[in-house]
């Protein structure tokens, strides 16, 4: 067997024992007052895998942060730490919407047209701040996160001014026309098309990055500008690229998730499903054949929330809990380059050479 | 300007302020960095120590400084054994250090610098008008004049070294040490500095000056220790050595070296550099009026101390920088706005001083780093996708032609050892059969073999008729393998000799440490 192979599963191994762990010790304070302790976890981890409809639950939850999780993985990938993935979500969906309302038409291609329109628009989030970065050096991580809310206060104008429908109780623009909204995949879920292209779509990150000359470039440039400017590649395209790339996958991110799920665009708030793609690239460690995965772990844990809501009374908020304790460990350098740890797998990696 | 008045002789009969003895250092990773190093240095002094980069200078200071435990032998102060790598030693001690680099806040004001650490309080706050009062006492004291309100980061580099010694003097210091002083300064900043040492040392302090430049050396020390690979390679009263002993205790006992035969040169040069200047943020990256020429199949070795602006010249021909002034040609074409892309276009190799930052990626595998920038190469790519197979089988050849040691060509990068990370990387650069290959100390802290491995891969590309442009500190690796041997000083070249069997490490030190010049 191959040894990096071997290694690799030390990691997974690793991985697996702190989250597990680490519910555990999130979830059972909250279980002991309970009557029955035993109940509240098996619903919380059992109740998300107990039918069809609830596995298509999970999916629905992983859509979107699916593609944002790949937003931040290409982004993060070019060694710029460009948080404009959030408002790029929020751009892509008013993006959509606009499409849908504005434009005419376009039979069974129109949620296509509007998708496209949705990431190109949402593509500017990411692109202002790396460009601003490229030729100013003004810190992207900054510039990202204040631009951020420009954008959504620059949208909620826009919505109140041109998609309002005055007849609906609060801001909310017109209902999307029905030829432009995604096809629903299981009865009784909202899991729709957008699944499936978030899954080709992170099947193709990874194929770009591992098996192409311009995915490895990329890389290079990101862990290692010096030597990639001692190569003559050219760095500053190169970063844009990836930002343009980033910031169109977040828009599509926004168009999907408006035209999978909702009736009308009603976002006045940024909705959070960037930061969400954050958490999932470094869940996924950069990696987007992982971040499918991972969408779909963060996706599990959200419907164990609902359970642990709707039947038990225990707030799902719970879950946002058990999210942030699992990011602070799976991030802990102090398990994951424990000397010991590193031993372990060195050994094997002998080992297995020495055969 | 020289001054050899020997205070020695006031401070006999006293017990030395600072004595090594039987030092050792050995790092967890098994580096030694000192090996039973036993010196001492009499009171009211200047003491200076020398040697080459990794001689061992800096980690011995850094104990004295108690920045760092000794793993052997003591440091004795006033005679008294003293455990150094405890908390605030160096205070306590009344040791002050002036680094190479400087340590102050540029937002600070120099009051604000000097005080950091034990500000005089007045209740909880600090007493501005003691602490204000405290220093221009002490610059008045010292002849250090500054002022005492400037904000640090923007007084001129030799004010900031005025505030760095003061700093250092703040807390009744004895001992003061400065690490390579003069490399931000230009030459009369020097003469003013060596003056102030003096009247520090005419004051009561003792002062221990690391420098590997031996004029400054002679003109400012009373007495000199050489270190060389983490050993004393001997020591004396500067008035009683000449300057080729002291060379021959740094660069070590004059070895057998085989030279290659030097090689007619015929045609056009491929590269020509002439009247080029650089300027640059770093005094030690600054080039002024450069000529030089390379011919096909020549090695033109670069010698010079670091810090000469050997990183400057590369920078040039790799198309890092762009010249200010002058002109660079490569085989008849003006390189002097080339890209680096545009040089690797023209046949450019570089293998890399720094070769985890530089030469490649750590994270990434053997195969990753060993086909980076071959984009568009047909046998590794089709359209945009790599040929993993094709590619694996180029690699496995790549590292077992190169005898690179490796578990497998999908480890990572910074699973192997530096020599087979050089190796890799020379595999590479040279894969391409460049005309202009470029070696920036391309045996540095490699082992023998590695390094007689890369020495012939060298010499095969000059023989295939690439220009070599090789820069290095290790003289012998240069009197090995240049057909001509280029001095650089200060930014500009000293001395150009053929590498004849009269030019020896002796001949080239004077250049090197500018205290000659070719006419």
């Amino acid at each position: 067997m191959n040894r990096a192979f071997l290694a690799g599963l030390v990691r997974l191994a690793i991985t697996l024992a702190v989250i597990g762990a680490v519910i555990l010790a999130v979830l059972v304070p909250f279980a002991l007052p309970h009557e029955h302790p035993g109940t509240v976890i098996a619903a919380f981890l059992l109740g998300p895998l107990s039918s069809l409809r609830h596995l298509g639950n999970v999916a629905e939850y992983a859509t979107p942060i699916a593609f944002t999780g790949l937003a931040a993985t290409v982004v993060f990938r070019s060694g710029l730490f460009n948080l404009g993935i959030e408002s790029g979500v929020f751009l892509g969906g008013l993006a959509a919407t606009t499409a849908a309302l504005l434009l005419p038409s376009f039979g069974p291609f129109t949620p296509l047209v509007a998708i496209v329109f949705g990431a190109v628009v949402g593509s500017i989030s990411c692109i202002v701040p790396g460009e601003l970065r490229l030729r100013w050096e003004a810190p992207e991580m900054v510039t990202s996160l204040v631009l951020n809310f420009a954008i959504l206060y620059a949208g909620v104008f826009f919505l109140n001014y041109y998609l309002r429908d005055p007849a609906a109780g609060s801001l909310m623009s017109y209902r999307i026309p029905a030829d432009a909204k995604l096809d629903r995949l299981l009865a009784g879920t909202r899991l729709n098309s957008g699944a499936i292209v978030a899954l080709v779509a992170c099947l193709a990150g990874g194929v770009w990055l591992y098996f192409t000359r311009s995915g490895l470039n990329l890389r290079i440039v990101g862990q290692g500008p010096v030597f990639a400017s001692h190569l003559g590649l050219p760095s500053r395209r190169i970063i844009m690229q990836a930002q343009i790339v980033g910031g169109m996958i977040a828009g599509m991110a926004g168009a999907i998730q408006v035209l999978g799920l909702y009736p009308r665009f009603s976002w006045t708030q940024l909705p959070g499903l960037g930061w969400t793609g954050i958490i999932i690239a470094i869940l996924a460690r950069e990696n987007p054949f992982y971040v499918v995965p991972a969408a779909l772990f963060l996706g599990y844990l959200q419907v164990g929330g609902d359970f642990l809501a709707r039947d038990i009374g225990i707030p799902s908020e719970v879950v946002g809990l058990i999210t942030a304790a699992i990011m602070l460990a799976v991030t802990a350098t102090a398990i994951f380059q424990h000397p010991a740890v590193l031993r372990l797998i060195r050994r094997i990696r002998q080992v297995e050479a020495a055969r | 300007m020289t001054d050899r008045r020997d205070d020695g002789e006031r401070a006999a009969g006293q017990a030395p302020v600072v004595a090594f003895d039987h030092i050792s250092k050995t790092y967890a990773n098994g580096t030694i960095a000192l090996r039973d190093v036993s010196f001492a240095i009499p009171a009211r002094t200047i003491h200076a120590i020398c040697g080459e980069n990794g001689a061992g200078k800096s980690t011995l200071m850094k104990i004295l400084f108690g920045l760092e435990g000794p793993t052997g032998g003591h440091v004795l102060l006033d005679g008294q054994p003293v455990s150094t790598a405890t908390r605030d030693f160096a205070g306590r001690h009344g040791i002050g250090m002036v680094h190479q680099h400087f340590s102050l806040i540029p937002t600070l004001s120099v009051t604000e610098n000097i005080i950091l650490g034990h500000e005089p309080k007045k209740g909880v706050l600090i007493d501005r008008a003691a602490a204000r009062a405290k220093v221009e006492a002490l610059s008045q004291r010292y002849g250090l004049a500054v002022d005492p309100d400037a904000i640090t980061g923007r007084l001129p580099v030799a004010a900031q070294q005025k505030v760095e010694i003061l700093k250092a003097l703040s807390r009744d210091t004895r001992v003061l040490i400065l690490d390579e002083p003069t490399a931000v300064l230009s030459p009369p900043e020097i003469n003013e500095l060596f003056n102030r040492l003096r009247d520090l040392r005419d004051h009561g302090i003792t002062i221990l000056f690391i420098s590997h430049k031996l004029n400054e050396v002679r003109s400012l020390a009373e007495s000199v220790t050489v270190l060389r690979a983490g050993q004393v390679a001997g020591a004396a009263r500067l008035a009683d050595v000449p300057d080729n002993m002291i060379m021959q205790m740094v660069m070590g006992r004059p070895v057998e070296i085989t030279r290659r035969e030097p090689r007619q040169v015929t045609g056009a040069p491929l590269l020509v550099m002439s009247g080029v200047s650089l300027a640059s943020r770093d005094p030690a990256d600054r080039l002024r009026d450069i000529d030089l020429v390379i011919h096909p199949g020549e090695i033109v070795g670069v010698a010079g101390v670091d810090g000469s602006g050997q990183r400057g010249l590369v920078s040039l021909v790799t198309g890092a920088a762009r010249p200010g002034a002058g002109s660079i040609s490569f085989d008849g074409e003006d390189m002097g706005a080339a890209s680096t892309a545009r040089w690797r276009a023209c046949g450019m190799a570089h293998l890399p001083s720094d070769r985890f930052t530089q030469g490649g990626v750590p994270a990434l595998t053997l195969i990753e780093n060993a086909i980076a920038g071959t984009d568009g190469d047909r046998r590794f790519q089709r359209g945009p996708f790599l040929r993993g197979g094709a590619i694996s089988e180029a690699v496995a050849g790549m590292v077992e032609d190169y005898s690179v040691r490796a578990l497998s060509i999908g480890e990572r990068l910074d699973s192997l050892s530096g020599g087979n990370v050089q190796k890799l990387i020379a595999a590479r650069e040279l894969a391409t059969e460049p005309r202009f290959l470029i070696a920036d100390q391309p045996t540095r802290g490699i082992d023998v073999a590695a390094a007689a491995f890369i020495h012939k891969r060298i010499l095969a590309a000059a023989e295939r008729g690439a220009a070599v442009l090789l820069v290095t500190a290790d003289l012998d690796e240069l009197l090995r393998l240049s057909d001509r041997v280029v001095v650089m000083f200060g930014g500009q070249i000293t001395a150009v000799l053929p590498n004849e069997a009269q030019l020896t490490p002796e001949r080239l030190g004077p250049f090197m440490l500018g205290l000659e010049d070719m006419p």
